[in-house]
């Protein structure tokens, strides 16, 4: 008989703050309640307040893992874009957040952790650890990172340069990049501003890329940046995204 | 006395007089340098731990009869969250609610002194494990799945679950309070009488520490000091006689370092050195309460088949009339 394999949980033997903040953690049953009732609260509030239309979902992925990039403008937007997921997609998708806004005090983090099920991202220091980390967890189970590559919300709505980091999570790899554009979230919740307005939001979902073919280094991270970056600028101006689902 | 059990309120006084005590043991010692500051540390972090968990465990059973059984309910769901994070079972969410639900209905059955549903409890959830993890037509490693679904509910749910029933029988609170303090002393005799006189190891594969001289210390000081605290709980009783005293005592003591033992060798198993990191200077709530697991069903059953606990008689205080 061969020996039974163990999985300790990815945060095992971490302090509780340090595991809430670790990017390894993992959503046990606690979680996946609270998880599932925030969902369901933004869904309705989304679809209620903000009249959330979205194009395009035929273009995310049947299965996990992928990648959700899209402009950045609000706090509305990483609660946009996971609850375009369909419902068994949507508890493996982590929102990538800012770990100065979503992780230094206890209580944000206990809510980042347990409702949003965002994964910090240090803004000063992030070194090309963390990277290496969200790209093992996402080559190694199924995961779904919402992103933002320009690293912070615009303040006039415009798209502004995407970061390379998101490069070396995905190049060399077969795992698909999703490029989103979510219009009318700057209008209703600008970064200077507390209370969302009742704007309308409308998300398009543009058809998904893949980066097997560039190089895990700096030329590929910015190759990678550039042709995204392109993408979601596409989605914006061209409108609704192509029709026919890439095969 | 102030609505306790004497012989609880006198184990809980004693409890908190050495605790007051004892910082200033240290501080007399670390005067006289006895202590490397390493050492010290260490005894400070652990005593810290102690200063925080002994009102966390005496407390709900000086309480009374309900928060007793819900404070067992808590203690067998949290044991249950460390094991399963350990093990990797808590991906399996079916299994996992399975067995928590099991939990809180022992824990039902407990508050309602339901004997009956309480017993009944173990093959019905078994059953359930077993059915339930067929749903994610999944069969390869089906039996794992299923199996340490059982285990960790055979061991956390049942095992502990008996420490909440015990509450409801006659002086159970003074046994709770006793078995309690003496199955923490076992560990703490075990490892003194170890350091004295033990030279020949208990199983070193298993638990490398553990000497066998350790293991026959802790069982002479421990049925000691169980035989006298339930000499005083079951005065003039059937139990209150030197042969069960003794038995009640060395029960306690093997059954207390057997759960020890298990945990070890679950760790090795696994590969971790602690199973959680609850309690600062401890690990996880498993690598402190691990010996409370099989003395629990030991002596409800010991005690209920000599003394009675009243299980023949259905009250059913909350599903009754």
């Amino acid at each position: 008989m061969d020996d039974w394999q163990y999985k300790p949980a990815g945060d095992h033997g971490l302090k509780h703050e340090e595991s809430l903040r670790s990017l390894r953690r993992e959503t046990g049953l606690i979680g996946t309640v609270t998880q599932s009732a925030w969902r369901l609260a933004v869904r309705a509030y989304l679809r209620g307040y903000h009249r959330l239309r979205v194009d395009g979902a035929e273009h995310l992925p049947q299965r996990p893992s992928f990648v959700m990039v899209a402009n950045h403008t609000s706090h509305l937007d990483a609660l946009t874009l996971a609850s375009a997921l369909p419902w068994n997609l949507r508890r493996f998708a982590f929102p990538i957040a800012a770990g100065d806004v979503f992780f230094e005090t206890p209580a944000v983090a206990l809510f980042s952790a347990m409702m949003l099920n965002a994964l910090p991202m240090w803004r000063k220091s992030c070194g090309p650890h963390a990277m290496q980390q969200l790209r093992a967890r996402l080559l190694s189970e199924p995961t779904i990172y919402v992103l933002f590559p320009e690293g912070t919300r615009s303040r006039d709505g415009s798209l502004g340069r995407f970061k390379p980091g998101l490069g070396m999570i995905v190049a060399e790899s077969e795992v698909p990049v999703v490029p989103c554009f979510l219009d009318g979230a700057h209008a209703a919740c600008p970064a200077n501003r507390k209370m969302p307005l009742p704007l309308p939001l409308h998300l398009r979902i543009g058809p998904p890329l893949s980066f097997a073919g560039v190089k895990n280094e700096r030329a590929g991270w910015q190759e990678i940046a550039a042709k995204l970056e392109a993408a979601v600028g596409a989605l914006r101006n061209g409108g609704a995204p192509p029709a026919v689902p890439q095969a | 006395m102030f609505g306790l059990h004497p012989v609880a309120f006198w184990i809980a006084a004693g409890i908190a007089a050495v605790l007051l005590i004892t910082p200033l043991l240290f501080l007399v010692l670390d005067k006289a340098g006895k202590l490397t500051p390493t050492l010290s540390t260490d005894l400070w972090t652990r005593y810290k731990s102690w200063l925080f968990l002994t009102p966390l465990m005496v407390g709900p059973l000086l309480a009374g009869r309900l928060p007793a059984i819900i404070g067992v309910g808590v203690l067998s769901l949290a044991c249950y969250r460390e094991f399963a994070r350990a093990t990797g079972m808590f991906r399996y969410r079916t299994i996992s609610a399975v067995v928590g639900l099991g939990i809180l209905l022992l824990t039902f059955a407990a508050a309602d002194r339901w004997y009956g549903f309480f017993v009944a409890l173990s093959s019905l959830t078994i059953s359930l494990l077993v059915i339930i993890a067929l749903f994610d037509d999944e069969p390869k490693g089906y039996i794992q799945r299923v199996a340490l679904g059982i285990f960790a509910f055979s061991l956390f749910g049942v095992c502990l679950g008996h420490y909440g029933y015990f509450a409801n029988g006659p002086a159970g609170q003074a046994f709770l309070v006793a078995i309690l303090l003496c199955v923490e002393l076992n560990d703490v005799f075990a490892y003194c009488s170890g350091k004295t006189f033990g030279r020949r190891k208990l199983c070193p594969n298993t638990s490398p520490n553990k000497t066998i001289g350790g293991a026959l210390g802790a069982a002479i000081l421990t049925t000691a000091l169980f035989a006298f605290l339930v000499h005083l709980i079951a005065h003039g009783t059937v139990l209150d006689q030197p042969v069960h005293l003794i038995a009640l005592g060395l029960l306690l003591s093997l059954t207390g370092q057997f759960g020890d033992l298990v945990m070890s060798s679950i760790k090795r198993d696994l590969g971790v050195k602690d199973l959680g990191v609850t309690i600062p200077g401890h690990g996880g709530l498993l690598d402190r309460f691990d010996s409370l697991i099989f003395v629990g069903p030991a002596m409800f059953h010991y005690v209920n088949y000599f003394l009675g606990l009243g299980l023949d008689q259905p009250v059913r205080s909350i599903t009754g009339q």
